[in-house]
């Protein structure tokens, strides 16, 4: 628990509430550097590579890419996982957060929900992919139609899979939206040009800032924060049931939906501070995101490392302890030792060892480290996916199917089409957008004061003694 | 139709907060109060009171029964498909599809609440005393006919930077 009054103030250096704005609206207000126009083109190229891949897939269907009948899931799936694994952070950044209140939050949610956005939309891309014929995609609606009607099955993970993460993508979306307001009307008020207060101007809906606003908008903000935390919980672990579900040694177990939460929630914490320490270092937002914030993301990365490691050797431990000869195949020879060994020590590393570096606050105060070791961390979250989709499908119960998986270049492009959708995102976001929450921003500027007058206080009183 | 206010503009929380309390204790109707962030003092001080908990509850009920109905309906009534024998009416298998989609339910029906009660909506032009409020002012407006010597002298007192009349 992050407490204001014993660590000191969230915002440094004495700023002003007008101070706040200019800084945050600042990069807004100039023309894009050079290298914010160098890596958009590089994203627009990966996504160039990724419409390709798109286009092959549909007009030529899944046999350009490497699944066959042993590995039906491949890539798509593994991408899947992992992007809304990443996706799961903003959410649970600012939800879990703001209903703990939590308010060192608040230099963070910002950028956190526009990551969850983006990549849920990249996310969302693969399943609807993986159906094939994706001009059929309506099929899944339930509607009254003329094939009957006949209803979707209602009892399937994959139908679930599909609400939740269509109504995770509208909630964060408007979470996301909803929060700008307020900071839309602040760029709309303090705008000279007369095109940039007239597009900020429809963006911001009118808002004035009143009492009959802000209570409404409290208001909104809580229930909307308190109903979409189960949200965050929900959605990973219907994505868990996805695989727990079928009778696959390796995804047949109970765990798999509290350890793919956890995994969710460790891949978008690393992403929080991969971005974080972006900002932080290409904005000279010191000020906003202060070593105490990166701190504090850092912690959080240990403990949730900590029960990732215990979930693998806990799949192992069951797989030798159920006495089952397929789970003790699968990952004592399939996983462990077997060809497959690389994906799963590099998951083993990159999760449940490399992390643990954190305990050095040395490592916690260098940001060339934390960005290291967080992008790590979503390597090795990548990996961990590989390892549960491959190894468990490669080698089942016939060994007479049993074949090998590498991708092909369509499934290896729509993938990097995704990371050019997510990037070009991104840097859109830090264009357009105000990348913290200004107006939240200002109410904790003096959260910790209370405690620097105490402290001033004591010290007048010492020196009085003395 | 225009009407004139008179319009005071605070410089911090404080001489904000301290204002609200004078002028409620000499018993003047504060018309509204503009902040840059959520002030619960100014919440309290123009009186406005919200019931959006409970609405945000109603409609999760009613979605939870109409998607638990939905649910039922098709699977059950309107075309049951036989799973490997299992029974149509899977209560328990319903409950996920149930609980996410309510929650959506909510959540669109809350920001549909929100747009109607707080007024906020796509195209609606701002009107405000002082655009200063979305930066770092505090600006509290009463009504024209509340003005008093009274009224300028407390707001003064307790720090008020202008005291402006203005037509909205």
């Amino acid at each position: 628990m992050y407490k204001e009054a014993i660590r000191g103030p969230l915002i440094l250096g004495n700023k002003s509430f007008r101070q706040i704005s200019a800084d945050i609206i600042a990069p807004i207000d100039k023309r894009p550097p050079l290298w914010w126009k160098a890596a958009f083109g590089l994203s627009l190229l990966m996504l160039a590579y990724g419409a390709w891949a798109i286009y092959r897939t549909i007009f030529l269907g899944i046999g350009t890419w490497g699944v066959n009948n042993t590995v039906g899931w491949g890539w798509a799936i593994i991408n899947f996982v992992w992007w809304i694994g990443i996706g799961h952070a903003g959410t649970a950044f600012s939800i879990f957060l703001l209903v703990l209140r939590q308010k060192w939050r608040t230099s963070i949610n910002r950028a956190a929900e526009a990551m969850t956005v983006f990549a849920v939309m990249a996310a969302a891309l693969f399943p609807a992919l993986h159906m094939g014929r994706i001009w059929n995609f309506f099929f899944i609606f339930p509607y009254p139609n003329t094939r009957g009607p006949l209803w979707v099955n209602f009892n399937s993970p994959l139908f679930w899979d599909f609400v939740a993460i269509t109504a995770y993508l509208l909630i964060s979306a408007s979470f996301w939206y909803y929060g700008m307001v307020p900071d839309f009307a602040t760029i709309r008020d303090r705008a000279k040009n007369k095109i940039k207060k007239a597009v900020y101007g429809v963006l911001a809906f009118g808002w004035t800032g009143s009492t009959r606003e802000w209570l409404r908008y409290e208001n909104l903000s809580y229930v909307l924060g308190g109903i979409a935390a189960v949200l965050v919980v929900s959605v990973h672990s219907i994505v868990a049931t996805d695989f727990a579900v079928s009778v696959i040694p390796g995804w047949h177990t109970t765990i798999f939906p509290p350890y793919f939460v956890v995994g969710a929630i460790f891949s978008g914490f690393a992403m929080v501070m991969t971005l974080m320490v972006i900002i932080r270092k290409i904005y000279k937002f010191q000020d906003y995101v202060t070593d105490k914030h990166l701190d504090a993301i850092a912690r959080i990365l240990i403990f949730i490392s900590l029960i990732m490691g215990t979930s693998y050797a806990t799949e192992v431990f069951v797989a030798w302890y159920s006495n089952n000869e397929y789970e003790i195949f699968t990952f004592f020879h399939n996983r462990i030792t077997g060809e497959y060994k690389f994906m799963f020590w590099a998951m083993i590393v990159c999760n449940a060892l490399i992390p643990q570096l954190f305990w050095s606050k040395k490592i916690r105060r260098n940001l060339w480290a934390m960005f290291t070791i967080s992008v790590i961390i979503n390597i090795g979250m990548w990996y961990e996916r590989f390892n549960i989709v491959v190894t468990s499908l490669a080698n089942d119960y016939l060994p007479s199917s049993w074949t090998n998986y590498a991708p092909t270049v369509e499934e290896i492009g729509v993938f990097v089409g995704t990371i050019g959708l997510f990037i070009a995102g991104i840097l859109l976001f830090f264009k357009y957008i105000p990348m913290m929450a200004i107006s939240e921003l200002k109410s904790v500027r003096d959260a910790g004061s209370k405690f620097k007058k105490r402290i001033e206080e004591m010290k007048i009183k010492s020196e009085d003694e003395l | 139709m225009k009407n004139k206010h008179i319009v005071s503009v605070f410089d911090s929380e404080e001489n904000l907060v301290n204002a609200i309390k004078a002028v409620k204790e000499n018993q003047i109707n504060i018309e509204e109060i503009y902040t840059p962030y959520p002030v619960h003092e100014a919440i309290h001080g123009v009186g406005k009171k919200s019931r959006f908990t409970w609405v945000a509850f109603f409609f999760g009920l009613i979605g939870a029964i109409v998607v638990l109905a939905f649910l039922y309906y098709t699977s059950v009534i309107d075309w049951p498909l036989n799973f490997g024998g299992k029974p149509s009416s899977a209560f328990p298998s319903f409950i996920i599809i149930t609980i996410v989609t309510t929650i959506l339910i909510i959540t669109l029906g809350s920001l549909f609440t929100f747009s109607v009660r707080a007024k906020i909506y796509p195209g609606k032009e701002a009107v405000m005393p002082d655009e200063r409020a979305t930066d770092d002012k505090f600006v509290m407006m009463f009504h024209y006919e509340d003005d008093s010597e009274q009224l300028r002298n407390l707001l003064h007192e307790n720090g008020a930077e202008e005291i402006n009349e203005k037509e909205l």
